[in-house]
């Protein structure tokens, strides 16, 4: 089925009601948020995962929505309602209040949805709530979950989640947690006994010295936008996907490695964002100041706690390129791009606290972001046994430089054809120069092949 | 309301006055006796035993005589105890414990309550004020479908919440008692709102597959005091029909009757009724005396709706948009007190001790004669009983009892703490309550329980059951999880 504008009612039968923690929080209990969380709040992570009707067999609704309300036990904050101090400081109030869970049919199957032209940038819209924080405060959902029947018998469950709660490691630890308890329900299954950590003070400096500039380039101030927490961007922003398989992966290993030593490791996520970066370089020439070669790049920190709650713990570092993208080897960039990546979370932070977290900031596509997101654990959320079909993950909220995410691919067997290996790349790019750069990544051979059309 | 004694009653001379003439009033028979009785041993023993001997020869009796006085006594023993009326005895009760899906915080109550009236904000206001002071906690529970944005409530939802609280409140009653289906010969449901075609009681002998020479009842439309007037039929039932088991089934459904308009009188019940249930088991077997929890007493109703006020006072009406809606009148309170106050002139002469009523009687004269300007007494009833249960009908509700009747904090604990974790569950209210003092371990043998509800109508009716053994407090119960978080100090406005 090809649709050229995807129809609102394909999505229909919307239900909306609220899913909290099943026991008493407390009374007066407060999230304080970091100055981290702060600096990502007009962002919000996006998940969407798909799972085949074998995968559903036998679960019903209502264990879904018990097994969320236990899952919120562990995850109270997220429950919570943002406030703001008299200082204008955002926290969450740990009132209970619940994420919005939505409820909804399709009367496709879910390889017809993905097959769609248009699906990563429309469908998926109808199938993760697209509902911002704002522009009442007390009274907006950091989190949204939609429950989406299909015709198969498969069902899609997508997460919207406020970017200052988290980032999407723990977005997906949430998803996992939920996949667990839905494994334990009707057993005994002790809490995950998570108690809220604090994260501001536990950065390590990074091997690198801070350079002479005093300001973070990976953070971006932007016109305050009050309660309404919504990033305004001046052109439209178009965003598309694409599966790199195993072998286009070996491919473009042996390009970079070309002449180095064998034994050398050459990171698969570095190698991506090289070749990501020189086509965008390309289709932006002319705009070649010293901003347009700074990107952002957003990875797992190693270091961050593994127990407790896992907030925004994400390493966000920048790095800055003395000479023009486009001229320069790859391999050089690769090089760069692993040791010269500059933490600013410290800087950021200091940048967020000086006025107490009043002013607006946004990260992502501050600079052209590259966010690693190999390491979440996409695909640990398991039904019945299985894996989902397919984990879609993007951060809404990106601003105008645009952002690049690398997902790993599903594990073998578990429904993708290039399963095993692979990787999903999700690129978000100004409309107007989107039909260039897949020009340009074609000649790179990126952006075909995989089980899905280049859309 | 009369006002209190005066201060000087406090001194300690008056208290040890008072507590002489309570002795001495309510054992005047004991105290009467005991000096006949040892004037009479006085008097056999300086008699002798020769003495006594020649007394008995000197009353001549004879076979015919003999055997008619014994044939007398014999045919007034049996007629005495061939009618008094059956004692009957609770064996157990079970509530119902909502699932943690249902659980609504103020919070959730408040955000739905936005978008559903995003365009009548003053009513979101009221209902806000209302929620802050109304005495409910954060655990309360509403029904599945009133979860949703807007509510979805359907007859098919409404069945669905019947057989959820109905047939947990009876498995856990099974498992509790030990008691078979088969064995039911009453059963009594009552749920005042939702009353389908067949009905709950029907719906309860198809699941349970129940004998089909039972005799059920289906009380509906009775308020929340439905809960004893269901006891008062069963006691009735079980004094025809010997050994017999009744099963009583106190709820009320919440799903067809939310209030989807924003009239503000009627917009209340939304805030404080919540999903509740019991399931109690009556007996007048013989065999079960050991083993139940409690005796019942006495049941008296009271019912004021030969006046007009209090007949509207609580009334199902539509709104001015076609809207189906409890609507409760502004003098409620008032005729909650007139209601109260005619139940317990009824009920103070069956309970009260000797001393309490005579000084009730000397005052009545004494105002009546003397000087109509004396206080009225108002007897304490702190001395009949040991437990109080005050239908959770509101905070209102259970202040001005507590104001009335001058029942110290404690007392009414039980009362306001069902009200903080359960709402205002209508029938079954009563039995959250008596549960609650269960499980802190405070009924032994022989404590006296008053139970008070009131209803539309309006009623007001109380039972009052006597404690059979002393009980342990129980492993597993609607307060299991959570009694020793309280009591807790609920806050006259609470901050959301």
């Amino acid at each position: 089925m090809v649709f050229t504008k995807v129809d609102q009612d394909l999505v229909y039968g919307i239900k909306l009601s609220s899913v909290g923690p099943g026991r008493v929080t407390g009374s007066d209990v407060v999230h304080d948020l970091s100055g981290m969380d702060i600096a990502m709040k007009l962002h919000y992570v996006k998940g969407l995962y798909f799972f085949s009707s074998q995968a559903a067999k036998g679960l019903t609704l209502p264990r879904f929505k018990e097994a969320v309300f236990e899952c919120c036990c562990d995850f109270y904050y997220t429950s919570g309602r943002l406030r703001r101090s008299e200082s204008g400081r955002p926290y969450i109030k740990c009132n209970d209040c619940g994420a919005r869970f939505i409820e909804a049919h399709c009367d496709m199957t879910i390889d017809e949805c993905l097959e769609m032209k248009g699906f990563y940038f429309d469908l998926q819209k109808l199938l993760v709530s697209q509902q911002v924080i704002g522009p009442e405060l007390t009274f907006s959902p950091p989190v949204l979950i939609q429950f989406t029947q299909f015709k198969c018998g498969g069902i899609s469950l997508g997460l919207s989640w406020a970017h200052l709660l988290g980032d999407a490691f723990s977005a997906a630890n949430f998803m996992n947690r939920w996949g667990q308890i839905m494994a334990a329900v009707g057993s005994n299954n002790t809490p995950a006994n998570l108690q809220y950590k604090s994260n501001t003070h536990d950065h390590e400096r990074s091997k690198n010295p801070p350079p002479v500039h005093d300001e973070p380039l990976s953070l971006k101030w932007v016109d305050p936008v009050g309660d309404h927490w919504i990033v305004s961007n001046n052109c439209r922003m178009d965003t598309f996907s694409f599966h790199i398989t195993a072998s286009q992966l070996a491919t473009l290993h042996s390009e970079i490695s070309a002449g180095r030593n064998r034994n050398d490791q050459v990171p698969i996520f570095e190698t991506i964002c090289a070749i990501i970066w020189k086509c965008i370089a390309k289709v932006k020439l002319g705009e070649e100041t010293a901003q347009a070669r700074t990107v952002t790049i957003c990875k797992s920190d190693p270091r961050k706690p593994t127990k407790g709650f896992v907030t925004n713990t994400q390493t966000i570092s920048s790095v800055t390129l003395d000479s023009s993208v486009t001229e320069t080897d790859p391999k050089r960039l690769v090089t760069l791009l692993v040791n010269e990546a500059v933490d600013e979370r410290i800087r950021m932070e200091e940048v967020v606290e000086r006025d107490d977290g009043v002013s607006d900031f946004i990260v992502y596509g501050a600079n052209l972001t590259f966010v690693d997101l190999e390491e979440a654990d996409l695909y640990g959320f398991e039904l019945n046994g299985y894996k989902p079909d397919l984990v879609y993950c993007t951060v809404n909220g990106v601003g105008d430089e645009g952002a690049v995410f690398v997902l790993p691919a599903g594990p073998e067997g578990s429904g993708q054809t290039n399963g095993g290996g692979g990787r999903m790349v999700t690129i978000i790019f100004k409309e107007n120069l989107v039909p260039e750069l897949k020009t340009e990544l074609a000649k790179k051979g990126l952006g075909q092949g995989g089980g899905h059309d280049l859309t | 309301m009369p006002p209190s004694l005066p201060d000087f009653s406090n001194s300690v001379r008056l208290k040890y006055v008072k507590l002489g003439y309570q002795y001495l009033v309510n054992h005047i028979l004991t105290l009467t006796l005991l000096p006949i009785m040892a004037a009479i041993f006085v008097e056999v023993l300086s008699m002798g035993p020769e003495g006594m001997l020649n007394l008995w020869r000197s009353l001549q009796f004879d076979l015919v005589q003999i055997l008619c006085c014994s044939f007398l006594i014999i045919f007034i023993a049996t007629f005495y105890f061939m009618s008094k009326p059956r004692s009957i005895f609770l064996v157990d009760y079970a509530c119902f414990k909502p699932p943690i899906t249902c659980r609504v915080p103020f919070a959730t109550f408040m955000e739905h309550s936005r978008l559903i009236l995003k365009d009548k904000p003053k009513s979101v206001e009221f209902q806000m004020r209302i929620l802050e002071r109304s005495g409910l906690g954060e655990e309360t529970c509403l029904p599945p479908a009133i979860h949703y944005i807007p509510p979805t409530p359907n007859m098919e939802a409404a069945r669905g919440e019947a057989e959820l609280v109905i047939f947990s409140a009876m498995d856990s009653l099974f498992e509790k008692t030990g008691l078979k289906p088969k064995d039911i010969d009453i059963l009594i449901v009552n749920c005042s709102l939702f009353s389908p075609t067949p009905s709950l009681s029907a719906m309860v002998i198809n699941k349970y597959k129940l004998r089909s020479n039972i005799k059920s009842f289906n009380l509906s439309g009775m308020g929340c005091s439905a809960g004893l007037i269901s006891i008062d039929l069963a006691r009735d039932l079980l004094q025809v029909h010997p050994n017999s088991n009744a099963v009583i089934v106190s709820t009320e459904i919440i799903t067809p009757n939310y209030y989807q308009g924003n009239e503000r009188a009627m917009l209340l019940p939304n805030c404080l009724f919540r999903m509740g249930g019991a399931a109690i088991l009556l007996t007048n077997r013989r065999s079960e005396r050991r083993r139940a929890k409690y005796r019942l007493v006495h049941v008296v109703r009271t019912h004021k709706g030969a006046d007009d006020k209090a007949f509207r006072c609580v009334f199902e009406e539509e709104d001015k948009e076609g809207k189906v809606g409890i609507s409760l009148s502004k003098d409620l309170m008032a005729i909650a007190g007139e209601a109260l106050k005619s139940n317990i002139t009824t009920i103070g002469p069956l309970v009260l001790p000797a001393s309490e009523q005579l000084l009730f009687l000397l005052t009545l004269i004494g105002r009546k004669i003397f000087n109509p300007k004396w206080k009225p007494y108002i007897p304490d009833f702190r001395q009949a009983f040991e437990h109080f249960c005050i239908h959770a009908g509101g905070r209102a509700v259970i202040d001005e009892l507590q104001k009335n009747l001058q029942l110290s904090a404690e007392h009414v604990e039980a009362s306001r703490m069902t009200l903080h974790r359960f709402g205002n569950t209508s029938s079954s209210s009563l039995w959250y309550e008596l549960s609650y003092i269960e499980a802190k371990g405070r009924m032994k043998k022989g404590d006296r329980v008053w139970q008070i509800a009131f209803g539309s109508g309006f009623k007001c009716n109380s039972a009052v059951w006597k404690c059979n053994r002393t009980i342990k407090t129980p492993i597993n119960g609607p307060w299991a999880d959570c009694i020793d978080r309280y009591p807790v100090h609920i806050p006259e406005v609470v901050k959301l």
